[in-house]
């Protein structure tokens, strides 16, 4: 329901927020609903989701690809073509394709968490970049909208162009440290939004 | 004589497999426990279906552990 202001001579309707839906795959979400991050608080809502671009999932999707069809189609042809006859016995066949399998599925779901929760947010209060390196290493940063003095950003190569990603770089203030988000969507659309907030927000004490 | 170096050869390569295999199963644990801490840090509606998937990957690896124990 839009909220009304009420005014000195006249009633100003204020334009609904729009909501952007969250999907598995969702890499660009506007006023996001359903989301919670670690440390948000209670009044602070979340402008602008971002992971990196869908499409830098391309080179490990053809590599599962290619794993698929390597116990059926590759080896048979590896084995005919250097001529080489043994006799392995069924059950090792099968544990070692079963094996082969397995491992291609947590190749998948290691890739796909590794995407999935390296999260780049903006807030009303500050920007937040929460980075998983090689399932192990965490690595949580933010920085607040007042203490951001500086935000550009660069976009290169065929693919950035022609899907339209790149890094958004943010310099902060003092001892901070500077945040990158690395291959988002739209990085101009990113910056315009950051840089209306900062405009918004308080200055720094 | 060569029956006896087949033999110990085929118990070497089990004893590899399995620990391959044991191994393995230490690697899908620790992807069900960072999916944890992975999810504590987002919460989102997609996030139930990951999980199912890591337990469905565990359980996989640990069903092919036992089964390489009774059939190789």
């Amino acid at each position: 329901m839009p909220t009304v202001y009420q005014k000195k001579s006249s009633v100003t309707v204020a334009p609904p927020i729009k909501h952007s839906t969250m999907g598995p795959l969702t890499s660009f979400a506007v006023n996001p609903q359903g989301i919670r991050f670690e440390t948000q608080e209670r009044e602070e809502a979340v402008i602008l989701f971002l992971r990196q671009h869908i499409i830098v999932n391309l080179g490990w999707v053809f590599l599962t690809i290619v794993m698929f069809i390597t116990p059926s189609v590759l080896f048979p042809l590896l084995v005919a073509a250097l001529g080489v006859v043994t006799a392995v016995p069924a059950g090792y066949v099968v544990i070692g394709t079963l094996f082969w399998y397995l491992g291609t599925l947590g190749f998948i779901i290691a890739k796909f968490l590794g995407w999935y929760f390296n999260i780049y947010i903006v807030t009303n209060e500050r920007v937040v970049d929460i980075d998983f390196h090689y399932l192990l290493y965490k690595q949580f940063s933010q920085a607040e909208l007042n203490r951001i003095q500086d935000i550009s950003y660069s976009s290169g190569g065929i693919f950035a162009t022609f899907f339209n990603y790149g890094n958004v770089q943010i310099q902060t203030a003092g001892e901070m440290p500077n945040l990158e988000f690395d291959k988002v969507p739209y990085p101009e659309r990113v910056v315009e939004s950051i840089r209306n907030l900062t405009s918004e927000s308080p200055s720094s004490p | 004589m060569n029956t006896d170096i087949t033999v110990i050869a085929s118990l070497i390569l089990k004893i590899l497999i399995l620990l391959g295999l044991g191994v393995y199963g230490v690697f899908a644990l620790i992807i069900v426990r960072q999916e944890h801490l992975m999810a504590h840090v987002l919460e989102e509606s997609f996030e139930p279906v990951l999980r199912l998937l890591v337990y469905i990957h565990l359980a996989a690896a640990v069903g092919i552990f036992f089964l390489a124990l009774v059939i190789l």
